[in-house]
C-alpha cells in the first residue's frame, strides 16, 4: 500500500535517485582528488573506494527510511485509535508499511546503482557467495532498523518534535554505519564502539563483504550479532510501546 | 522603487508574526536546533577524516576548507531563516487552497510565502557557521577588521539571496505538483557541492555550479577572496544575485498567470 502511495508520484522516483547521486558526487570527487595527490585513498584503492560509496548510496535507504514519521503523526492526530482497532497488531500493521517503504527503497537503490556504475564503474563482488551473504546481512538489518523506528516513533507519545527525533536517528545511523566514510578511518575508540552497536552491519559490513574484506568467521559472528540485536530491540520496542499506550488510555479516560 | 520597499517592509512584519508563533513551542525549538547541529556534525566529521588522509585538498588546507564550510553555513542559515517558507508553498498553500487567500492580499504572493517562514531552527546553522568562521579566521591569522566583517556580512546575505532565488525558480513546480518541496530540496542540496574546492570536480560539475546553478558564488568565490586566492570573482556575486532574481520573478509570474485554483 505504502509502495503504491509512492508510485503515484513518478517524478519522486527520479528526484530521489537524483538526490542520491548528488550526495555521492561529493564523496567520490573528494576521494579521487586525494588519490590523485597521494596515491592512496584511506588504505583502499580508488576503485574500491568508489565502489564503497556507490554501494553505500545504493543500500542507504534500507537503513535510513522507514515509518516512524508516519507513526508519530498518527499518534499526534489521533489516527492511532483507528489503527489499534485493526485486525492486525500494531507492530504487524507498521511492519507491512515498512516493507512497502523498503520496496520503494529497493527500486531507488537499484536505479542509483545502475546509473552510478555507468558513470564511475565499480568492482564486482569477489564471488557469488559473497554477494548472497551481503544481501543476507542487509535483510537481517531490516528488523533492526524497524524496531529502532518503532522505538523512536513511540517517543511521539511524549514529544511533539517528530522531525527533530527523525533527524537525530538518521544522523546517528549515518555516523555509525559508515555512510560518511569507511569505519576503519575513524579513531580506535569509535571503531570499538561500532563493533558493539548494530549500525555498522546495516551498511558498512555488507559493502565490505561485497568487496571481500571480511573473513568468513567474522561473517558468522555478524549474522548472530544481528539476530540478537533484532530480538533485543524487539523486546525494548514492545515494552516501551505497551507502557506508552497505557499512559494514553489513562489520559484519554 | 517605493513599491519594492513597501513589499520588503511587509515581509518583515509577516516574519515577526511567525516568529512569535514558533516561540510558543519552546521545547521543540530547542530539539530542532540540536538536531540541526548534529546533522552538520556529519559533514564536519567527513572533513576531519579527509584531512587525516591528506595534507591539502586541491591546494586547500584543512582550516581553509573549514572556513569555506563556515561561510557557506552562514549563508544557508540566513536563507533558511528568511525564505524557507517556500517549502510550504506546494503542500500547504496550493493543496489546501490557502494560496487564494494570499493572492487577494495587496502584496506580491512571494512576499507572503517568505514571510510565513517558520524555520527558526536556522539559528543552529547561523551560530555554528559564525563560530566556525571566527575560529578559522583566527587560526589562519587573517586579521579580523571591521571591513572584513562587513564584507563577510554583505556577501553572506548576497549568498543567501542567490540560494533563495534558485529555490524560488524551482518552487514553481508547486503549481503542478503538491510535492514541490522535494523538487526544491533536490536542487537546494546542490549547494553542498560548493563546500569543497571546485578543482576536485570534473568539468561538467564545475560548469554546473558556476554557470547553470551558480552555487559557487554563494560562498566559494567570496571565501577565495577572504583567503586572498582570488580577488575579483567575489564582485560578480551581487550581479549573479540580481540576474537570478530577475529570472526568478519573471518565471514565477509566468507560472502564476497560468495557475488555476484547486477549488473552482
Amino acid at each position: 500500500m505504502q509502495f503504491r502511495h509512492y508510485t503515484i508520484y513518478k517524478s519522486n522516483f527520479w528526484l530521489f535517485t537524483f538526490n542520491r547521486i548528488i550526495e555521492v558526487v561529493v564523496y567520490i570527487s573528494v576521494w579521487k582528488a586525494i588519490y590523485n595527490q597521494t596515491g592512496d585513498a584511506g588504505g583502499f584503492t580508488i576503485n574500491q573506494m568508489v565502489t564503497y560509496y556507490v554501494l553505500v548510496t545504493t543500500i542507504k535507504s534500507f537503513a535510513l527510511w522507514g515509518t516512524n514519521e508516519d507513526m508519530a503523526h498518527s499518534i499526534r492526530n489521533g489516527k492511532i485509535n483507528k489503527e489499534l482497532l485493526n485486525p492486525l497488531t500494531y507492530f504487524e500493521y507498521y511492519f507491512g508499511i515498512n516493507l512497502g517503504e523498503m520496496a520503494f527503497a529497493f527500486v531507488i537503490g537499484f536505479a542509483t546503482f545502475i546509473i552510478c556504475s555507468l558513470i564511475w564503474g565499480i568492482t564486482l563482488p569477489i564471488n557469488f557467495a559473497n554477494f548472497l551473504l551481503a544481501i543476507l546481512v542487509i535483510i537481517l538489518g531490516i528488523p533492526v532498523t524497524f524496531f529502532i523506528q518503532m522505538i523512536v516513533g513511540t517517543v511521539g507519545f511524549y514529544s511533539s518534535s517528530i522531525w527533530g527525533m527523525q533527524i537525530f536517528r538518521k544522523s546517528i545511523i549515518s555516523i555509525f554505519s559508515g555512510v560518511i566514510a569507511p569505519i576503519t578511518l575513524f579513531p580506535n575508540w569509535f571503531q570499538n564502539l561500532s563493533k558493539i552497536l548494530p549500525f555498522k552491519e546495516l551498511i558498512y559490513t555488507p559493502v565490505n563483504i561485497w568487496l571481500g574484506q571480511v573473513q568468513t568467521s567474522e561473517i558468522i559472528f555478524v549474522i548472530i550479532k544481528q539476530i540478537l540485536w533484532g530480538i533485543f530491540l524487539y523486546i525494548i520496542a514492545k515494552v516501551f510501546f505497551n507502557h506508552a499506550i497505557k499512559k494514553i488510555t489513562i489520559n484519554g479516560g | 522603487m517605493s513599491k519594492i520597499l513597501n513589499n520588503i517592509k511587509l515581509y518583515f512584519s509577516f516574519l515577526q508574526a511567525s516568529l512569535k508563533e514558533m516561540l510558543v513551542y519552546r521545547l521543540d525549538f530547542i530539539v530542532g536546533i540540536i538536531s540541526q547541529i548534529i546533522t552538520q556534525a556529519v559533514e564536519v566529521i567527513f572533513i576531519f577524516i579527509v584531512f587525516q588522509n591528506t595534507e591539502n585538498l586541491a591546494g586547500w588546507s584543512f582550516k581553509q576548507v573549514l572556513l569555506l564550510y563556515g561561510i557557506t553555513l552562514i549563508s544557508v542559515g540566513i536563507k533558511t531563516f528568511c525564505t524557507d517558507g517556500l517549502y510550504e508553498f506546494g503542500p500547504k498553500y496550493i493543496k489546501e487552497g490557502e494560496f487564494d487567500k494570499i493572492l487577494l492580499r495587496p502584496v506580491h504572493p512571494l512576499i507572503s510565502i517568505f514571510g510565513s517562514t517558520k524555520e527558526f531552527v536556522a539559528m543552529g546553522y547561523l551560530v555554528l557557521g559564525i563560530a566556525i568562521t571566527i575560529m578559522m579566521l583566527i587560526e589562519l591569522s587573517i586579521p579580523i577588521t571591521v571591513v572584513l566583517i562587513l564584507k563577510i556580512l554583505f556577501f553572506s546575505i548576497i549568498g543567501a539571496i542567490i540560494i533563495s532565488a534558485i529555490n524560488t525558480i524551482f518552487s514553481i513546480a508547486s503549481f503542478w505538483t503538491y510535492r514541490s518541496n522535494e523538487v526544491i530540496w533536490s536542487f537546494d542540496r546542490i549547494y553542498t557541492l560548493a563546500q569543497y574546492p571546485l578543482d576536485i570536480y570534473s568539468a561538467v560539475i564545475k560548469i554546473l555550479i558556476t554557470f547553470i546553478l551558480p552555487f559557487a558564488f554563494v560562498a566559494y568565490y567570496p571565501t577565495m577572496s577572504y583567503l586572498g586566492m582570488n580577488k575579483y570573482m567575489i564582485y560578480i556575486s551581487p550581479i549573479v544575485a540580481v540576474i537570478l532574481w530577475i529570472i526568478a520573478v519573471k518565471v514565477w509570474n509566468l507560472a502564476l498567470n497560468k495557475y488555476r485554483s484547486t477549488g473552482s
